[in-house]
């Protein structure tokens, strides 16, 4: 392997690309993807809001965002990107597909994880005479942090392995570089180098979010 | 205080069949008092203790709380309610992400107390009222059980309730744990005037600090009344069979049918129990001093239920009909009863 053949200028570029994708594209996950998990998990049946309808409409909305490949779902989000944000290419057209791709699923971890909280503790609030609002706010989320965290870690990787695919469609980053030269070039080096750093970065996500769900457990 | 008038509740089980968790269920509690419900696990006590702040909704009758139905509150009328209603539980159902203070904070922080200065100092107060005044910093996993359920009674008490709900309260803890949580609960009783209503399968419990106790079963209360007069007369068969299990009180449930000294029996069995004062004084050695019968002790308990002593022996009398006939004349001029088994 002859590493003199890798311009590492753009390697950096690409990494630096991946991160803000992956970063961008997380905050708008988790700002659409956690009201739509707390609403998924308080209309639920036997839940503090339950509205039967609710949850089937949001459900079902959910279901069917995450049945659509995510390759497909790039492919099909282009004329919505395009007029969102002007162009369906680079770092900015990839940040719409990755959020519709991962806040339906980020909504459904954070439902999971919403179940896991002790329902004896919602139910002594509720004996408290404290405003189900408050008991979602003041004690349910509090509740479930760290739950919360790891699942943040988990959708955050997910994002990150979506970045690199949509490199097929003109967008930026590692994934791009990846494709241009290490596929279509066939410079095995960048393939390699590429994979490598997708894995450091990997390892970096997991063991952060791990330290941070140690960190808030006080179980 | 508290009237349950007609309350029925039944469930839709997983297979459509209606199921009726309670039945005609008709309690008065007054206030100040310390009820206890006791019944085998399944026998509706807990669905009865969570119809007294909706956190079950009765399906027909009415609760009433200071007279006021509170099966017809709207929504802010039940958060006033519960305000007014403390619970613990079991499992103590603590916040694990918030310390023992805030733990204790929060049902006064969430019901719209916004100074934070009074706050602190109500929180303090309940800490040493509960015995934990150097534990506020702590998360409620590094407490135990018999802690956290402290935790649990400084926030069931944080809104100054007038009622408190145990819903077996005490059942996650061991004996000796159990006894200093229901001394701290008689003592907040005593001490605030605060009304107990518990839910429990342990005798031990209703014995300990309960004034009435009604006992449930299938639904239904099948006996209620003064702890004494109910473990020392048992009517009903599920009574019965609770007082037997336990160690205490076997004389209650003897069964002379069924005892292991039956063929050795000779003389009258005869069960004495008497309640109150008569306990501590030598009565039943002056009866016998003059009577000419001879006596043999079975078996027997004196001890106390909550603060009243009584006593509960198992006697063979053995003598002519007459003798024994005036030996039980003399019991009852010292309000002995006697009740002859065989």
């Amino acid at each position: 392997m002859d590493l003199s053949v890798i311009d590492w200028s753009d390697i950096w570029l690409a990494t630096w690309e991946t991160l803000v994708m992956t970063g961008v594209s997380l905050f708008f996950t988790i700002l659409l993807g956690l009201p739509l998990g707390i609403l998924l998990f308080v209309t639920a049946k036997r839940q503090l809001l339950e509205q039967g309808f609710v949850y089937t409409v949001l459900s079902f909305v959910v279901n069917v965002l995450r049945s659509v490949p995510f390759l497909i779902l790039l492919i099909v989000m282009i004329p919505v990107t395009v007029i969102l944000i002007g162009t369906s290419l680079g770092v900015e057209g990839a940040i719409p597909p990755l959020v519709v791709g991962t806040a339906p699923f980020f909504a459904r971890l954070v439902e999971n994880v919403l179940r896991e909280v002790d329902r004896g503790v919602i139910e002594a609030c509720q004996a408290m005479g404290i405003r189900t609002w408050r008991i979602i706010f003041g004690a349910l989320l509090p509740e479930a942090l760290p739950g919360m965290i790891a699942a943040i870690t988990v959708t955050a990787i997910t994002l990150m392995s979506y970045a690199a695919m949509s490199g097929v469609i003109g967008g930026g980053g590692l994934g791009d570089l990846a494709i241009r030269f290490g596929y279509q070039r066939f410079q095995t080096e960048v393939m390699v180098i590429t994979v490598a750093l997708l894995v450091v970065l990997v390892q970096i996500i997991q063991y952060s979010g791990d330290r941070l769900v140690l960190y808030f457990t006080r179980k | 205080m508290i009237r349950i008038e007609n309350l029925r509740k039944t469930y839709r089980a997983a297979d459509g069949r209606e199921v009726e968790a309670l039945t005609d269920i008709e309690l008065e509690i007054g206030a100040g008092e310390v009820f206890g419900i006791i019944g085998r696990s399944g026998a509706g006590k807990s669905t009865l203790i969570r119809t007294l702040n909706l956190l079950e909704r009765p399906s027909a009758g009415r609760v009433l709380i200071d007279g006021e139905d509170i099966t017809h509150l709207d929504s802010e009328g039940l958060y006033a309610l519960r305000r007014r209603v403390g619970m613990i539980f079991q499992h103590f159902n603590l916040l694990n992400a918030k310390t023992v203070a805030d733990n204790i904070d929060w049902p006064l922080k969430a019901t719209g107390h916004t100074n934070a200065a009074e706050r602190a100092a109500r929180v303090k107060e309940l800490l040493a009222l509960v015995g934990l005044a150097e534990q506020g910093h702590k998360y409620p996993s590094q407490l135990s059980g018999g802690q956290k359920q402290r935790v649990g009674i400084a926030r069931a008490l944080a809104n100054r309730p007038q009622i408190l709900l145990c819903d077996e309260a005490t059942s996650a803890l061991d004996p000796e744990t159990t006894q200093s949580i229901l001394r701290l609960l008689l003592d907040i009783n005593r001490q605030l005037g605060l009304t107990i209503v518990l839910i429990t399968h342990e005798m031990q419990v209703i014995r300990t600090i309960c004034d009435r106790v009604a006992v449930i079963d299938g639904g239904r209360i099948v006996e209620s009344g003064k702890v004494a007069d109910v473990f020392l007369h048992p009517q009903h068969a599920v009574t019965r069979s609770m007082v037997a299990q336990s160690d205490a009180l076997a004389a209650a449930s003897f069964d002379p049918a069924h005892a292991y000294m039956k063929d050795k029996l000779r003389g009258t069995l005869v069960r004495l129990t008497y309640i109150g004062d008569v306990t501590y004084q030598p009565i039943l050695s002056r009866i016998m001093a003059g009577a000419k019968v001879q006596v043999t002790i079975l078996q027997g308990e004196v001890s106390s239920i909550k603060d009243v002593p009584f006593g509960q022996l198992l006697l063979e009398l053995e003598g002519s009909e007459d003798d024994i006939r005036e030996v039980f004349a003399a019991l009852d001029r010292h309000q002995i009863h006697h009740e002859v088994l065989q």
